[in-house]
């Protein structure tokens, strides 16, 4: 590595620092939350690693307790990670020159809080041939972050009893998780509308009362910002 | 109560196939697209959606019953977790204030 690189790699890492406070203790409560919904030790650890996606980790857990059928358990992951598919189009371009174990390292180790950071700070057409050492540098400390606090709720959560009710902490995560999803009013009508269907339709088979309010929510908040392009445009 | 082993495997098969393919979709091929506008609303609110799809259920609901009730803990655990989310932002003290709501209902109503 030249010395660059090194200072891209620690200026990504120490700029990301700050995102520890919040990345702690919630991989804390999802290894907690993990165990108290059944899962073993192992398959924890083996989530913790092989998906990396907290949000989507925390929200199948309330279907997994429920006994939800595999595939709605998935659609809603898919769903939950769909954010990531607007960051993949945004970081293509800067890591487009990189050779394929480099782009497949970059996309497994995406997350929310260093693609924000990484965003704001390079345009698409900045020329700076090490920026991705400033994503890894980042990505690596969350990765390490995360592994390393879910381990501590994994081991943690294996001790306390179970008539705690700790699975209960993945859905208030998932509380604090929606606070910046709802960052305009189509987004706060598409949640309203989201969680009104899901209440009436509960009690369809399948969890398709779960499939039902996405659609719906998706459709008020398109119909929203459709109706008033007004001031709170092109935030976030 | 545990699921079986080989459902979870499977769901965390799933998981990380998906976690993978969402994130690479567009850096892996070296893409170039831009995401038109509406396109990208979708991928914005479906997420929103879906948490929240899966949370009302979660806290108002018991047995499968609406149980709009201040002894029903985790409708009452829920709705201080949103007041803390929406006051702080904070992800430890929404759930701190959730967990002891929660637990200070089953106190009371115990």
């Amino acid at each position: 590595m030249q010395r660059e690189q090194i200072s891209a790699l620690r200026e990504g890492a120490l700029a990301s620092a700050a995102l520890l406070v919040g990345i702690v203790p919630w991989g804390i409560v999802a290894g907690v939350a993990m165990v108290s919904a059944g899962l073993t030790k192992a398959q924890a650890v083996a989530m913790s690693v092989l998906v990396f996606a907290g949000t989507a980790q925390l929200a199948v857990l309330p279907l997994l307790v429920a006994k939800a059928p595999l595939w709605v358990m998935c659609a809603t992951a898919l769903v939950v990670n769909l954010r990531y598919v607007i960051y993949s189009a945004v970081l293509a371009p800067h890591f487009e020159h990189l050779p394929r174990p480099w782009r497949v390292l970059l996309s497994y180790i995406t997350v929310d809080g260093v693609f924000a950071l990484f965003a704001g700070r390079y345009r698409p057409d900045d020329a700076n041939r090490h920026k991705h050492w400033y994503f890894l540098g980042g990505s690596l400390l969350m990765w390490c972050a995360w592994q390393v606090s879910s381990w501590i709720g994994i081991f943690a959560g294996a001790l306390i009893p179970k008539d705690w009710s700790l699975e209960f902490a993945a859905t208030l995560g998932l509380i604090a998780l929606l606070m910046p999803l709802i960052f305009d009013r189509a987004a706060v009508w598409a949640a309203l509308a989201a969680g009104g269907v899901a209440l009436i339709a509960a009690k369809l088979p399948l969890n398709l009362g779960l499939l039902a309010a996405i659609a719906v929510g998706v459709a008020v908040g398109l119909a929203v910002a459709r109706l008033g392009p007004r001031r709170e445009e092109g935030s976030v | 109560m545990a699921a079986e082993s080989w459902f979870v495997w499977a769901l965390i098969a799933g998981m990380a196939a998906i976690a993978f393919f969402t994130r690479a979709v567009f850096i892996l091929p070296g893409s170039h697209l831009r995401l038109p506008p509406t396109a990208e609303r979708v991928l914005r609110y479906a997420p929103a959606a879906a948490l929240v799809a899966i949370v009302v259920p979660d806290i108002a609901l018991a047995h499968g019953a609406f149980s709009i009730s201040i002894e029903n803990p985790r409708l009452v655990g829920g709705l201080v977790a949103f007041a803390l989310a929406a006051a702080t932002r904070s992800i430890l003290a929404t759930i701190v204030g959730g967990m002891l709501a929660l637990t200070l209902v089953r106190l009371l109503a115990g």
